[in-house]
Protein backbone atom coordinates (compact mmCIF):
# COMPACT_ATOMS: atom_id res chain seq x y z
CA UNK A 1 0.00 0.00 0.00
CA UNK A 2 1.16 3.38 -1.14
CA UNK A 3 2.89 5.23 1.50
CA UNK A 4 0.13 8.25 0.47
CA UNK A 5 -3.00 6.52 0.54
CA UNK A 6 -1.67 5.58 4.02
CA UNK A 7 -1.40 9.04 5.36
CA UNK A 8 -4.54 10.21 3.93
CA UNK A 9 -6.73 7.60 5.25
CA UNK A 10 -4.71 7.86 9.07
CA UNK A 11 -5.19 11.54 9.14
CA UNK A 12 -9.34 10.88 8.02
CA UNK A 13 -9.17 8.63 11.13
CA UNK A 14 -7.80 11.06 12.99
CA UNK A 15 -9.76 13.87 12.22
CA UNK A 16 -12.93 13.34 14.61
CA UNK A 17 -10.89 13.22 17.84
CA UNK A 18 -7.79 16.23 16.73
CA UNK A 19 -9.26 19.22 18.70
CA UNK A 20 -6.69 21.69 16.96
CA UNK A 21 -8.19 22.05 13.58
CA UNK A 22 -5.96 24.42 12.29
CA UNK A 23 -3.12 21.83 12.83
CA UNK A 24 -4.82 19.16 10.80
CA UNK A 25 -5.51 22.06 7.79
CA UNK A 26 -1.49 21.94 7.61
CA UNK A 27 -0.93 18.57 9.53
CA UNK A 28 2.22 16.61 7.57
CA UNK A 29 4.20 13.16 9.11
CA UNK A 30 5.95 14.98 11.72
CA UNK A 31 2.95 16.74 13.12
CA UNK A 32 2.34 15.24 16.64
CA UNK A 33 -0.83 13.64 17.42
CA UNK A 34 -1.34 14.68 21.22
CA UNK A 35 0.94 17.81 21.23
CA UNK A 36 -0.14 19.42 18.23
CA UNK A 37 -3.33 17.97 17.13
CA UNK A 38 -4.96 17.78 20.63
CA UNK A 39 -5.76 14.71 20.58
CA UNK A 40 -7.10 13.55 23.83
CA UNK A 41 -4.59 10.82 25.56
CA UNK A 42 -7.76 8.80 26.59
CA UNK A 43 -9.05 8.98 22.88
CA UNK A 44 -5.82 7.52 21.57
CA UNK A 45 -6.71 4.31 22.19
CA UNK A 46 -9.94 4.93 20.15
CA UNK A 47 -7.95 6.00 17.08
CA UNK A 48 -5.66 2.82 17.62
CA UNK A 49 -8.81 1.04 17.16
CA UNK A 50 -9.98 2.55 14.23
CA UNK A 51 -6.79 1.83 12.55
CA UNK A 52 -6.80 -1.49 13.20
CA UNK A 53 -10.50 -1.98 12.26
CA UNK A 54 -9.38 0.12 8.35
CA UNK A 55 -6.62 -1.14 7.90
CA UNK A 56 -7.26 -4.99 8.91
CA UNK A 57 -4.26 -5.39 11.70
CA UNK A 58 -3.74 -6.03 15.00
CA UNK A 59 -1.71 -3.17 17.05
CA UNK A 60 0.25 -4.24 20.55
CA UNK A 61 0.23 -2.03 23.76
CA UNK A 62 3.83 -1.77 22.81
CA UNK A 63 3.81 -0.67 19.22
CA UNK A 64 1.19 2.30 20.65
CA UNK A 65 4.12 4.03 22.47
CA UNK A 66 5.87 4.16 19.26
CA UNK A 67 3.07 6.51 17.78
CA UNK A 68 3.90 10.25 18.25
CA UNK A 69 3.51 11.83 15.09
CA UNK A 70 1.16 10.96 12.14
CA UNK A 71 4.20 9.81 9.96
CA UNK A 72 4.87 7.13 13.06
CA UNK A 73 1.46 5.74 12.69
CA UNK A 74 1.56 5.32 9.12
CA UNK A 75 5.43 3.82 9.16
CA UNK A 76 3.33 1.24 11.86
CA UNK A 77 0.56 0.55 9.66
CA UNK A 78 2.96 -0.11 6.63
CA UNK A 79 4.86 -2.73 8.52
CA UNK A 80 1.31 -4.27 9.61
CA UNK A 81 -0.13 -4.26 6.36
CA UNK A 82 3.24 -5.41 4.32
CA UNK B 1 6.11 -4.48 28.48
CA UNK B 2 9.81 -4.41 27.36
CA UNK B 3 12.52 -6.06 29.56
CA UNK B 4 13.57 -4.04 32.17
CA UNK B 5 17.23 -3.00 31.96
CA UNK B 6 19.89 -3.97 34.84
CA UNK B 7 20.15 0.48 35.77
CA UNK B 8 16.28 0.53 36.24
CA UNK B 9 16.56 -3.21 38.26
CA UNK B 10 19.16 -1.41 40.31
CA UNK B 11 18.11 1.87 40.54
CA UNK B 12 14.59 0.23 42.01
CA UNK B 13 16.24 -2.21 44.48
CA UNK B 14 18.08 1.33 46.62
CA UNK B 15 14.74 2.91 45.95
CA UNK B 16 13.03 0.10 47.69
CA UNK B 17 16.13 0.03 50.22
CA UNK B 18 15.92 3.56 50.89
CA UNK B 19 12.08 3.94 51.52
CA UNK B 20 12.08 0.58 53.77
CA UNK B 21 15.16 2.32 55.87
CA UNK B 22 13.02 5.49 56.28
CA UNK B 23 10.02 3.62 56.40
CA UNK B 24 9.65 3.69 60.74
CA UNK B 25 9.42 7.29 60.55
CA UNK B 26 7.02 8.47 56.99
CA UNK B 27 4.15 5.51 57.64
CA UNK B 28 3.30 5.49 61.24
CA UNK B 29 3.62 9.89 60.63
CA UNK B 30 1.15 9.66 57.50
CA UNK B 31 -1.26 7.48 59.41
CA UNK B 32 -1.05 9.56 62.26
CA UNK B 33 -1.87 12.36 59.89
CA UNK B 34 -4.82 10.89 58.94
CA UNK B 35 -6.16 9.44 61.63
CA UNK B 36 -5.25 12.86 64.18
CA UNK B 37 -4.73 15.74 62.36
CA UNK B 38 -7.87 14.77 59.62
CA UNK B 39 -9.74 12.76 62.47
CA UNK B 40 -10.15 10.24 59.13
CA UNK B 41 -11.84 6.72 60.72
CA UNK B 42 -12.29 3.38 58.64
CA UNK B 43 -15.05 1.43 59.64
CA UNK B 44 -14.38 -2.39 60.43
CA UNK B 45 -10.72 -1.89 59.66
CA UNK B 46 -9.99 -5.00 61.50
CA UNK B 47 -12.26 -7.09 58.98
CA UNK B 48 -10.39 -5.25 56.07
CA UNK B 49 -6.88 -6.02 56.90
CA UNK B 50 -7.35 -9.36 58.17
CA UNK B 51 -8.91 -10.02 55.18
CA UNK B 52 -5.87 -8.17 52.84
CA UNK B 53 -3.73 -10.33 55.12
CA UNK B 54 -5.75 -13.45 54.41
CA UNK B 55 -5.67 -12.77 50.27
CA UNK B 56 -2.12 -11.91 50.25
CA UNK B 57 -0.79 -14.71 52.19
CA UNK B 58 -3.09 -17.21 50.57
CA UNK B 59 -0.92 -17.09 46.70
CA UNK B 60 2.58 -16.23 45.77
CA UNK B 61 1.40 -14.70 42.55
CA UNK B 62 1.57 -11.10 41.80
CA UNK B 63 -1.20 -8.94 43.14
CA UNK B 64 -2.24 -5.55 41.93
CA UNK B 65 -4.45 -3.58 44.00
CA UNK B 66 -6.90 -1.37 42.17
CA UNK B 67 -9.20 0.84 43.48
CA UNK B 68 -11.53 3.05 43.02
CA UNK B 69 -10.44 7.32 42.95
CA UNK B 70 -11.89 10.21 44.40
CA UNK B 71 -9.31 12.33 45.85
CA UNK B 72 -6.20 12.80 46.03
CA UNK B 73 -5.14 10.86 49.01
CA UNK B 74 -7.17 8.00 48.03
CA UNK B 75 -3.64 6.14 47.56
CA UNK B 76 -2.72 6.24 51.51
CA UNK B 77 -6.37 5.88 52.27
CA UNK B 78 -6.58 2.23 50.90
CA UNK B 79 -2.80 1.64 51.71
CA UNK B 80 -4.24 2.79 55.72
CA UNK B 81 -7.59 0.85 55.35
CA UNK B 82 -5.28 -2.18 54.18
CA UNK B 83 -2.87 -2.53 57.10
CA UNK B 84 -1.32 -1.14 60.03
CA UNK B 85 1.62 0.91 60.28
CA UNK B 86 2.80 -1.68 62.49
CA UNK B 87 2.70 -4.09 60.03
CA UNK B 88 3.21 -2.96 57.22
CA UNK B 89 6.64 -2.41 58.92
CA UNK B 90 6.91 -5.83 59.72
CA UNK B 91 5.96 -6.69 56.16
CA UNK B 92 6.87 -3.88 53.88
CA UNK B 93 6.28 -5.69 50.92
CA UNK B 94 2.46 -5.26 51.50
CA UNK B 95 2.79 -1.39 51.56
CA UNK B 96 1.77 -1.07 48.00
CA UNK B 97 3.16 1.58 45.53
CA UNK B 98 1.96 3.52 43.49
CA UNK B 99 2.36 5.65 40.46
CA UNK B 100 1.27 9.31 40.97
CA UNK B 101 0.88 12.02 38.79
CA UNK B 102 4.42 13.59 37.67
CA UNK B 103 3.00 17.02 37.70
CA UNK B 104 0.29 16.90 40.99
CA UNK B 105 3.10 14.85 42.88
CA UNK B 106 6.49 15.24 41.73
CA UNK B 107 6.49 18.76 40.46
CA UNK B 108 9.28 19.58 43.11
CA UNK B 109 12.74 18.32 44.08
CA UNK B 110 10.94 17.67 47.56
CA UNK B 111 8.34 16.52 46.52
CA UNK B 112 10.36 14.50 44.29
CA UNK B 113 12.26 13.53 47.38
CA UNK B 114 9.14 12.45 49.29
CA UNK B 115 7.05 10.32 46.67
CA UNK B 116 10.77 8.73 46.24
CA UNK B 117 10.93 7.11 49.73
CA UNK B 118 7.27 6.52 50.18
CA UNK B 119 7.23 3.50 47.01
CA UNK B 120 6.22 5.96 44.66
CA UNK B 121 7.06 6.19 40.45
CA UNK B 122 5.62 8.85 39.16
CA UNK B 123 3.94 8.63 35.28
CA UNK B 124 3.51 11.53 33.07
CA UNK B 125 -0.65 11.25 32.50
CA UNK B 126 -0.90 11.30 29.47
CA UNK B 127 2.49 12.61 28.57
CA UNK B 128 5.07 10.54 26.56
CA UNK B 129 4.20 7.09 25.92
CA UNK B 130 7.82 5.57 26.44
CA UNK B 131 7.70 7.35 29.72
CA UNK B 132 4.61 5.29 30.38
CA UNK B 133 5.54 1.79 29.42
CA UNK B 134 9.34 2.36 30.92
CA UNK B 135 6.87 3.31 34.47
CA UNK B 136 4.30 0.20 33.95
CA UNK B 137 7.41 -1.83 33.33
CA UNK B 138 9.13 -1.23 36.43
CA UNK B 139 5.91 -1.27 38.17
CA UNK B 140 5.37 -5.38 36.96
CA UNK B 141 9.11 -5.84 37.92
CA UNK B 142 7.92 -4.95 41.86
CA UNK B 143 5.05 -6.92 40.95
CA UNK B 144 6.99 -9.91 39.96
CA UNK B 145 8.83 -9.93 43.39
CA UNK B 146 6.09 -10.02 45.58
CA UNK B 147 5.81 -6.06 46.24
CA UNK B 148 2.00 -5.02 45.82
CA UNK B 149 1.00 -2.06 44.12
CA UNK B 150 -2.04 -0.01 43.66
CA UNK B 151 -3.65 1.62 40.52
CA UNK B 152 -6.50 3.47 39.49
CA UNK B 153 -8.11 1.84 36.68
CA UNK B 154 -9.92 4.78 35.65
CA UNK B 155 -6.67 6.75 35.31
CA UNK B 156 -7.90 9.46 37.93
CA UNK B 157 -10.32 11.39 39.87
CA UNK B 158 -13.95 10.18 38.92
CA UNK B 159 -15.38 13.35 37.49
CA UNK B 160 -19.09 11.97 37.99
CA UNK B 161 -18.62 10.68 41.37
CA UNK B 162 -19.05 7.26 40.25
CA UNK B 163 -17.08 4.43 38.84
CA UNK B 164 -16.45 5.39 35.22
CA UNK B 165 -16.67 1.81 33.34
CA UNK B 166 -16.42 3.54 30.33
CA UNK B 167 -12.54 5.02 30.78
CA UNK B 168 -10.82 3.96 27.95
CA UNK B 169 -7.59 3.54 30.13
CA UNK B 170 -6.10 0.33 29.07
CA UNK B 171 -2.73 0.72 31.63
CA UNK B 172 -4.19 -1.55 34.24
CA UNK B 173 -4.97 -4.34 31.31
CA UNK B 174 -1.48 -4.13 30.21
CA UNK B 175 -0.08 -4.53 33.41
CA UNK B 176 -2.52 -7.86 33.86
CA UNK B 177 -1.70 -9.08 30.30
CA UNK B 178 2.28 -8.72 31.30
CA UNK B 179 2.38 -10.43 33.95
CA UNK B 180 0.39 -13.80 33.75
CA UNK B 181 -1.45 -15.49 36.92
CA UNK B 182 -1.53 -11.63 38.76
CA UNK B 183 -4.46 -11.51 40.96
CA UNK B 184 -6.81 -8.02 41.22
CA UNK B 185 -7.44 -7.00 44.67
CA UNK B 186 -10.52 -4.46 43.57
CA UNK B 187 -10.74 -2.44 46.74
CA UNK B 188 -14.12 0.64 46.77
CA UNK B 189 -13.24 2.85 49.63
CA UNK B 190 -15.54 5.62 50.13
CA UNK B 191 -16.10 8.50 52.64
CA UNK B 192 -19.68 8.90 54.20
CA UNK B 193 -20.10 12.49 53.33
CA UNK B 194 -17.84 11.91 49.87
CA UNK B 195 -20.35 13.24 47.81
CA UNK B 196 -18.25 13.59 44.71
CA UNK B 197 -14.83 13.92 43.80
CA UNK B 198 -12.55 16.49 45.17
CA UNK B 199 -9.05 17.46 46.95
CA UNK B 200 -9.16 15.71 50.08
CA UNK B 201 -12.43 14.00 52.08
CA UNK B 202 -13.81 15.93 54.39
CA UNK B 203 -12.12 16.36 57.99
CA UNK B 204 -13.69 13.99 60.47
CA UNK B 205 -14.86 11.75 57.61
CA UNK B 206 -15.66 8.32 58.15
CA UNK B 207 -14.80 5.58 55.10
CA UNK B 208 -16.49 2.34 54.36
CA UNK B 209 -13.86 -0.31 52.36
CA UNK B 210 -15.25 -3.33 50.14
CA UNK B 211 -12.68 -5.54 48.51
CA UNK B 212 -13.01 -8.27 46.33
CA UNK B 213 -10.51 -10.44 44.67
CA UNK B 214 -10.83 -11.14 41.19
CA UNK B 215 -8.40 -13.06 38.23
CA UNK B 216 -9.41 -11.22 35.04
CA UNK B 217 -8.88 -13.49 32.03
CA UNK B 218 -9.01 -12.62 27.97
CA UNK B 219 -9.62 -13.91 25.10
CA UNK B 220 -8.57 -11.03 22.82
CA UNK B 221 -5.10 -10.26 22.07
CA UNK B 222 -2.98 -7.19 21.73
CA UNK B 223 -4.78 -3.25 22.73
CA UNK B 224 -8.05 -5.03 22.85
CA UNK B 225 -6.89 -7.34 25.33
CA UNK B 226 -5.80 -4.77 28.05
CA UNK B 227 -9.02 -2.65 27.21
CA UNK B 228 -11.08 -6.16 27.71
CA UNK B 229 -8.83 -6.51 31.18
CA UNK B 230 -9.34 -2.81 32.54
CA UNK B 231 -12.83 -3.52 31.36
CA UNK B 232 -13.44 -6.31 33.72
CA UNK B 233 -11.69 -4.50 36.67
CA UNK B 234 -14.03 -1.56 36.03
CA UNK B 235 -16.85 -3.66 36.35
CA UNK B 236 -16.20 -5.61 39.67
CA UNK B 237 -15.09 -1.92 40.91
CA UNK B 238 -18.73 -0.78 39.99
CA UNK B 239 -20.66 -3.70 41.35
CA UNK B 240 -18.58 -3.10 44.58
CA UNK B 241 -19.88 0.63 44.35
CA UNK B 242 -23.79 -0.60 43.98
CA UNK B 243 -23.19 -2.75 46.73
CA UNK B 244 -21.83 -0.25 49.11
CA UNK B 245 -24.85 2.38 47.93
CA UNK B 246 -27.12 -0.52 48.65
CA UNK B 247 -25.85 -1.10 52.50
CA UNK B 248 -26.00 2.30 52.64
CA UNK B 249 -29.61 2.61 52.17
Amino acid sequence: MQESEVFQRVVKIISPFAKNQAALASVGPNTHILDELKVNSARLVDVVLAFEDEFGIEIADEDVDEVNTVGDAVRLIRSKVA
Amino acid sequence: MPELPRRARVSLAVQLALGRLLAPLWVPLSAALMRCAMGWRVEDVKRTRAEYRRIRGASREPLLICANHLTMVDSALVAWALGSPGWYLLHPAALPWNLPDRENFASSWWARALVYVMKCLPIPRGGDRGEVSSVLARLGWLLRRGEAALVFPEGGRSRSGRVEQDSRTYGVGRILGALPGCRVLCVYLRGERQESWSRLPVRGDRFRARLALLEPKSTDSGLRRSLDLSRQVLVRLAALEEEHFRDRG
